[in-house]
């Protein structure tokens, strides 16, 4: 045999997306658009899962893969129907192949514990099919070669270099229709259109502009024509409709030259790896504000210079490596539209999930984290948000709901929104309820702002869903969705009307690594500021500052601030009149600092688990002179 | 040679791209910074071909195409892109785009799709 733990690898790899595509294909089924290119992605993922199941000797998977094949043969072939109960048997599959997946990533071989069950409830769907036999009927798409146009067949290489092959494929494929009717490609359309193809392809076209004209056309940028050949009779078809043939031999060697040859442009790196490179681009960063200021102190030119190339080097590595440690977002949208169907069915609710900009990109080390959070809000707004079909149409809206994802790139932020069109946060009962959780006196609930209310939705033990739910409910507020985003620097906002609405939106910076700060001293020590906090630094007077309760606040261009001397954490700062007006989520406070120092650029490290949580401290930093300073947590503070 | 009209937000970029066009001895007839402004020059300028950035502010390229195809089924569009926009410059071209060059600009590839879709 081959060296399995190789192909292994490859093989889980390929399977997932396999299985992905059989998930997203399905839940397509369900909402109705394009049934066909659906149940065709269906199909062909079962072929290539049970073909390469097969291969791997993973008997049990294989079979529940070839049970999913045939029932959707059957449906291609019009002799089943789609149903809530089928579609809910093929999801429950797909779990079960996932599972599957997960064993033999783990170096396992999946059992027919694991499926026996499911392929005989697939039976059940396949064997009581109406008299006839499944039939291969495939419907012979040259069908209209009768009126003798002539045929071509063309053999065509995308430039290796080529950025984006499959755009360049689809682009031939346009061209060539305005000439002529494509009958088939090898491999099929879709596969080109989804880059799955190694650059080369086949088109058999219909055309009576001639073969000059075709070549033109298919030698267009980045495209060459190997091979243009009159096809005499339509006989030569069936190359694509082989694939698609059920039962049929599993895997063909399909190894060609130019696969052989094919450079390799891509690899896979382990993310331990990119987090060691990136730590070290980090501790770059720092040495090089020291030699930066070692430097400042000799004052030798050529050292400057070899320093400022050094320094040019080090700023290119480290863009660089963040740039690679970005992520498209649709990472984790992808898994969404399940949960949506799911917790959707689960209630009795029709939704719709629309997703725009999954692919904006964003540092992993924050894709973990936003996971979670994500999950949340979309299972809320399925759950609290959106109502039953019955009372949507009683309100005079669409039975089916929506709910609307969105990601996009905001100058120096990520934006992601989730918004309802939903039922909407009612105040008056955030009004009560904040009553009797006790998040607020009956006198502070009578005079609360809407916003004020609506902030109740984060407070810890906050739930205004009338029972929990098992979905929902996970014990998991928005208390805590509230934190995992501030812990990513990031701030969450919720706007809501009655009826029409809820919307939360995220805003989170790409990366979280590397921020401008503003340092300052204060009692003779210093800390950093992120920038993003700092409204402005102003000068104060004594007697501008007044003492309302324990706390102190002052009066600045007619606003009034809580002041903050932060003595517990650094001590009284000697000088009391510069003012650094900081600012979190619109509400903005000040704290009062000796020096302001300037602005810089710097690498922030979360502090050790040993030190626990530092309240008010979100990380520490080390500028150039090798100190340690604390960088100001500002979402606490205010 | 064709007249073009640039379209993309940024003027780094409109430059960049105008001097790689310029050298290629192609007139730039216009320069539009979102895609609402660019349909108004399109059908104000008429030019033979327009390079489109696909990301861009209130009207993105590829709703500014479809007017733009809307308007004039004949329009030759190229989308400029950036590695990573792969689902989009597919829609684009499912929309009617002829071609598209990719970010960062190399001039002898930027000339060569320019002068293949003129031509075409």
């Amino acid at each position: 045999m081959f060296d399995e733990e190789g192909y292994r690898k490859l093989f889980v790899e390929e399977s997932r997306e396999n299985h992905e595509n059989i998930v997203s294909n399905l839940l397509a089924l369900e909402s109705g658009d394009d049934q066909q290119t659906a149940i065709d992605e269906i199909f062909r993922s079962a072929h290539t899962l049970k073909g390469m199941s097969a291969s791997m000797g993973f008997d049990a998977m294989e079979h529940l893969c070839h049970s999913m094949e045939d029932i959707f043969s059957l449906i291609r072939s019009g002799q089943r129907e789609v149903t809530a109960s089928l579609t809910d048997l093929l999801l429950t599959c797909t779990d079960t192949i996932e599972e599957m997946l997960d064993t033999i990533e783990a170096g396992g071989t999946p059992s027919d514990e694991q499926s026996g069950g499911l392929v005989q409830e697939l039976r059940v769907f396949t064997e009581d099919a109406p008299g006839e036999a499944p039939v291969e009927a495939i419907p012979f798409e040259a069908a209209g070669t009768a009126d003798g146009r002539p045929l071509y067949s063309l053999s065509v290489a995308v430039d290796p270099s080529s950025t984006m092959k499959d755009v360049r494929a689809m682009l031939l494929l346009q061209n060539l229709e305005s000439i002529g009717t494509i009958l088939s490609t090898t491999p099929s359309r879709e596969a080109i259109e989804d880059g799955k193809f190694d650059g080369l392809f086949e088109v058999l076209i219909e055309s009576e502009a001639g073969e000059d004209a075709l070549r033109t056309v298919a030698s267009g940028t980045e495209i060459s024509l190997l091979a243009l050949t009159a096809a005499s009779s339509p006989a030569v078809l069936p190359v694509e409709t082989r694939e698609v043939r059920p039962h049929e031999a599993v895997q063909e060697p399909r190894v060609t030259k130019a696969e052989k040859n094919r450079e390799i442009k891509n690899i896979r790196v382990d993310i331990e790896r990119l987090d060691r490179m990136m730590n070290l681009v980090e501790d770059l960063v720092i040495n090089r504000g020291r030699l930066e200021q070692i430097a400042k102190k000799h004052g030798i030119k050529e050292f400057d210079e070899a320093l400022s190339m050094v320094g040019r080097s080090v700023s290119d590595l480290q863009n660089l490596m963040m740039g690679v440690r970005m992520m498209p977002l649709e990472r984790i949208f992808n898994r969404l539209p399940r949960v949506v169907r799911d917790v959707a069915n689960h209630d009795g609710k029709e939704v719709e999930l629309v997703i725009e900009g999954g692919e904006t990109e964003l540092d992993r080390g924050m894709m973990d984290g936003l996971s979670d959070p994500l999950l949340h809000l979309i299972r809320n707004g399925v759950n609290h948000g959106i109502e039953t079909p019955e009372i949507r149409e009683a309100c005079g809206k669409p039975r089916k709901g929506s709910l609307r994802l969105t990601a996009r790139r905001d100058k120096d932020n990520v934006v992601i929104e989730i918004e309802d069109d939903g039922a909407g946060i009612d105040p008056e009962r955030l009004r009560t309820k904040g009553i009797e959780k006790g998040l607020m006196t009956p006198d502070a609930a009578a005079t609360a702002t809407k916003d004020e209310l609506i902030n109740l939705l984060f407070e810890p033990g906050f739930s205004t869903a009338e029972t929990i739910t098992d979905i929902s409910g996970r014990g998991v507020g928005l208390d805590v969705v509230k934190k995992t985003i501030e812990s990513l620097k990031g701030t969450i906002k919720v706007d809501s009307s009655m009826g029409v609405g809820t919307k939360f939106e995220l805003v989170l910076p790409p990366t979280m690594a590397i921020i401008d700060v503003m340092m300052v001293h204060i009692n003779s020590m210093r800390c950093a500021i992120p920038i993003s906090n700092v409204v402005e630094v102003a000068q104060t007077r004594p007697e501008a500052v007044h003492r309302i309760g324990t706390s102190e606040t002052i009066l600045l261009r007619d606003q009034i601030l809580p002041m903050h001397r932060l003595e517990d954490m650094f001590g009284r700062a000697q000088k009391s009149d510069t003012l650094v007006v900081l600012q979190n989520n619109g509400r903005r406070c000040c704290i009062v600092v000796d020096t302001v120092d300037g602005q810089q650029e710097v690498v922030v490290k979360p502090l050790s688990r040993l030190a626990g949580n530092c309240r008010g401290i979100s990380g520490i930093t080390i500028p150039g002179d090798g100190d340690v300073v604390p960088v100001l947590d500002v979402n606490t503070m205010i | 040679m064709g007249r073009i009209l640039i379209v993309d937000d940024t003027m780094f970029m409109r430059t960049l791209l105008k001097n790689i066009l310029f050298s290629g001895g192609h007139d730039i007839v216009g320069e539009a910074a979102d895609g609402a402004e660019a349909l108004a020059r399109y059908q104000e300028l008429k030019p033979d071909l327009v390079t489109m950035d696909v990301v861009m502010p209130k009207v993105n390229g590829i709703e500014a195409l479809k007017a733009i195809k809307a308007a004039d089924p004949a329009a030759k569009v190229i989308m400029c892109t950036a590695v990573g926009q792969e689902q989009m410059v597919k829609l684009a071209v499912k929309s009617g785009a002829r071609g598209y060059i990719v970010k960062p600009f190399q001039a002898p590839k930027v000339l060569e799709e320019v002068k293949s879709v003129l031509s075409a």
